[in-house]
């Protein structure tokens, strides 16, 4: 029965071929409007997508009331559009916190230095990469703290901190002229300094030269600050945007270190430093923040010695680090993972030991196939450090929730929470662009 | 590096100490003994800070104080509290609670981010736009800003129990929270829950055996027909005895508030509504990678064979994507639980908020109380794991 149809078979016409549709009408039609169902849906998009961006643009601006002086005078002029006159007036709260007024082009500064001292990586001619990056995490926090914090040098200022804050300002003024040098097509700055410093030592070692020129700056740069006094702030009067940066890039920076050394501990082939790891990674993973962060504000008070009371800040920092250290382990591990054995074999063929296979061949290999989760844990980082505001940091989240308590502006909530709610996606989506990007370089590299 | 020459000097006795070290198994011992002895060291330190603060506090380290009475109340709780109760049921309560939102967070949080991850790849751009739109929004602004955001401007703003919201005398929303009928029964819920716990174990083990015969013979003998047929008749006397023991409780206006039916207080809904968006994009995102994971040629096999969109997607494309979906969805339901802590910002009583908060408050037993806490979601996400490991080894391709 069923070969007598198969006889019969007739094929169907071949189709027509593909023309090309350039026509952007044609376009639309084909993906919008095929069918009925999917005109009907598109019909519905388009309903749904005006009906919610009129609805915010009549509150967040056509009806919004910019210049008032309390939330009932907003009310007054008008009370269905978004009152940003409260906002405007606590703006340099939400940014500074209690950071005293005219102290604040410190933090501006510092934050600036902070970012200056990053930009010559951009550049493309520039040697040394590597020396900024860890220059910047080693030597930059001292520079910073001292611009954040204040006080004089031998009174507030520790003497470990004074020396250090020293050497990261010498360090930067010859980062600026190493920069300006290759800029400008000229050998490095240790290269140059070879000569000068070739009749003093024996040898030309040119970065004998190079570190005592920076000594002889930093002991000139001390000099110079001892002579400033800057009015010291505490700790808990920072807030705001500030802190929260401070708090996430303290995370984003510590976590690198302890997660690789948490990473190596766990891939370790010795039994006790591979359950240590493993076990404070896990721990740290199976809770949640708030939990890590209210173990760190109790805990850390008892298991101190009485009178060493760190300040909240301090403890927050440590249970961000922690928490930050333990996620990144994870990332970093997977990254080893993905490194094939004949890598290690060919380090140990050259005879490198175990920290030189590892800081030389293996973690750069590791930490670039990483760079998407890296760049993932980085922006939950950033996420997370509204956090601390349940414990009473005053961070952006809390500031923002406190002008609903300002007597001018009382139950103000929306409008504060919706201003950083739009800083954060514009941080945050920035990132994930931006980690979009690099992968794509990265690829486009490697193949 | 060794230059064996044979005018080296003989080596002293430091030298063989050292050459000792340089032995890879030498050197592990020594590394891990003083790895093991630092660590002992710190804890031993910490400790005994911590003895000498307690004292002074004029504390004790003991886990006694669960068995006193607590003394203060919660603002809401689905299994029965009162002041009276002892700290150990305060434990339970925060448990409770933070269970029962994650578990409302989870099963609205992966139903809507599977529509939003499949809207997410469909051929209309508008649509798949706005599924894009809604996801890059909802996950790069924090959670907590998020909750707060429904809490303070929704729910906060609702209007009070006497102008609020009504819907057919049985639903009451205002901004105390939701309000809607429940059934009282007179029987006790334990002799319930275990009788529908025994019917739903032998529905499972019958149809198990069907398909085992189905699978064996091809056919199903009459015997589990009858079966069948006897359980559905359990399950009707079950439901008239019930059913006939079951009272309505109708939330109904009582001077200033609203009184009977079941309640959910706003910081639930906010929390819950916040929580539930979050974790939906998330799981959008895990959707969508989980359905690109899957080679174009099943698409275009699945045309081939004439097979509509719809049930392409049905019957090709999600039992495929099930495999590469599930690991991440189980790894987002465990962050789902651990993020219902969040819900302490608002005053939700779940269990960081009534027990590590209050309580620790209260009784100063940090140690304890933390470690407890941290114990349970240690516990927890140890469960979700295992069970995400049975179950993937349960899709896995096997290979015959």
């Amino acid at each position: 029965m069923s070969e007598q149809k198969l006889k019969h078979f007739v094929p169907t016409p071949p189709r027509l071929p593909a023309t090309n549709e350039q026509n952007l009408l044609r376009r639309i039609q084909k993906r919008c409007f095929n069918s009925i169902g999917n005109s009907l849906l598109t019909i519905s998009v388009l309903v749904l997508i005006y009906y919610v961006a009129k609805s915010f643009l009549d509150w967040a601006v056509f009806n919004a009331v910019w210049n008032a002086a309390t939330r009932r005078e907003c009310m007054d002029i008008s009370p269905d559009g978004a009152c940003w006159a409260g906002v405007i007036d606590w703006f340099n709260g939400l940014i500074y916190g209690r950071y005293p007024d005219e102290e604040q082009w410190r933090v501006n500064s510092g934050v600036i230095m902070a970012l200056l001292w990053l930009l010559p990586l951009m550049t493309r001619r520039i040697a040394y990469r590597n020396s900024i990056l860890i220059s910047w995490i080693t030597l930059y926090p001292f520079l910073g703290a001292y611009m954040f914090l204040g006080g004089t040098f031998g009174q507030d200022v520790g003497i470990i901190h004074m020396i250090f804050t020293s050497l990261a300002a010498g360090y930067f003024i010859l980062l600026y002229l190493n920069w300006m040098l290759c800029a400008a097509g000229q050998p490095s700055l240790p290269e140059r300094l070879t000569p000068l410093t070739s009749k003093l030592f024996r040898r030309g070692q040119h970065m004998n030269g190079f570190l005592l020129v920076w000594a002889v700056l930093s002991i000139l740069c001390g000099g110079v600050l001892a002579q400033v006094h800057l009015e010291p702030v505490p700790v808990d009067r920072w807030g705001g945007l500030f802190l929260t940066l401070i708090i996430a890039s303290f995370a984003i920076t510590m976590s690198i270190p302890v997660g690789i050394l948490l990473a190596l501990g766990r891939r370790s082939k010795l039994p006790v430093i591979h359950w240590l790891s493993m076990m404070l990674i896990e721990l740290v993973r199976a809770v949640p923040l708030i939990t890590v962060l209210f173990m760190a504000v109790t805990l850390l008070p008892i298991f101190l010695p009485s009178g060493a009371e760190p300040d909240k800040l301090s403890q927050v920092l440590f249970a961000v680090c922690l928490f930050a250290g333990a996620y990144m382990a994870e990332n970093i591990r997977g990254g080893l993972q993905a490194i094939p054995d004949g890598q290690y074999e060919a380090a140990q063929t050259l005879g490198l030991g175990y920290w030189l296979t590892m800081g030389l061949i293996i973690l750069p290999q590791a930490m670039r196939l990483m760079i998407p989760n890296i760049m993932t844990s980085f922006i939950s980082m950033l996420k997370d450090t509204t956090l601390v505001s349940i414990i009473g940091l005053f961070d952006i989240m809390l500031m923002a929730r406190n002008i609903a308590n300002d007597k001018n502006w009382i139950g103000l909530h929306t409008e504060p929470l919706a201003l950083i709610s739009i800083l954060f996606f514009v941080m945050c989506y920035g990132m994930s662009q931006y980690s979009l990007n690099l992968e794509k370089r990265l690829k486009a590299h490697r193949s | 590096m060794n230059f064996i020459s044979p005018s080296r000097p003989k080596p002293g006795i430091a030298h063989s100490i050292f050459s000792c070290l340089n032995k890879d198994s030498t050197r592990g011992v020594v590394i891990q003994a003083a790895t093991l002895g630092l660590v002992l060291a710190v804890l031993l330190y910490l400790f005994s800070n911590s003895a000498q603060n307690l004292d002074r506090l004029g504390l004790s380290f003991g886990f006694d104080f669960l068995q006193t009475t607590a003394g203060f109340d919660i603002s809401w709780s689905l299994i029965a509290y009162d002041p009276s109760m002892s700290y150990w049921r305060v434990f339970l309560v925060g448990i409770v609670n933070t269970l029962f939102l994650s578990f409302c967070v989870i099963v609205f949080g992966t139903l809507i981010g599977t529509i939003v991850g499949i809207l997410r790849l469909s051929h209309n751009p508008l649509v798949s736009q706005l599924a894009r739109c809604y996801v890059e929004v909802v996950r790069n602004v924090p959670l907590l800003i998020q909750i707060i955001f429904w809490f303070t401007t929704v729910f906060s703003a609702l209007p009070p129990p006497r102008s609020g919201y009504g819907f057919a005398g049985l639903i009451f929303l205002n901004n105390r929270g939701f309000y809607m009928p429940s059934a009282v029964s007179d029987m006790s819920g334990w002799l319930i829950a275990a009788v529908s716990l025994i019917l739903l174990g032998t529905l499972w083990f019958l149809l198990r055996s069907i398909r085992r015969q189905q699978r064996q013979n091809g056919s199903v003998s009459r015997s589990y027909r009858i079966a069948f047929a006897l359980w559905g008749l359990v399950l009707c006397g079950m439901a008239l005895i019930v059913g006939s023991s079951l009272r309505w409780s109708v939330p109904a206006l009582q001077g200033f508030n609203i009184e009977g039916g079941m309640f959910l207080p706003s910081a639930f809904g906010a929390a819950f509504i916040a929580m539930t968006v979050y974790r939906s994009a998330a799981i959008a995102e895990t959707v969508r990678a989980g359905m690109e994971s899957i080679s174009k040629g099943q698409h275009e096999a699945a045309a081939t064979i004439g097979f509509s969109r719809f049930q392409t997607l049905r019957l090709i494309l999600i039992p495929q994507a099930v495999r590469a979906i599930i690991p991440p969805l189980a790894n987002s339901w465990l962050v789902a639980t651990k993020d219902s802590s969040l819900a302490v910002a608002i005053g939700f009583p779940e269990l960081v908020s009534v027990f590590m908060q209050t309580s620790v408050n209260q009784t100063g037993r940090a140690i304890e109380i933390i470690s407890m806490v941290m114990g349970f979601y240690v516990v927890v996400s140890l469960i979700i794991s295992y069970l995400l490991n049975k179950y993937n080894a349960h899709v896995q391709i096997k290979a015959r």
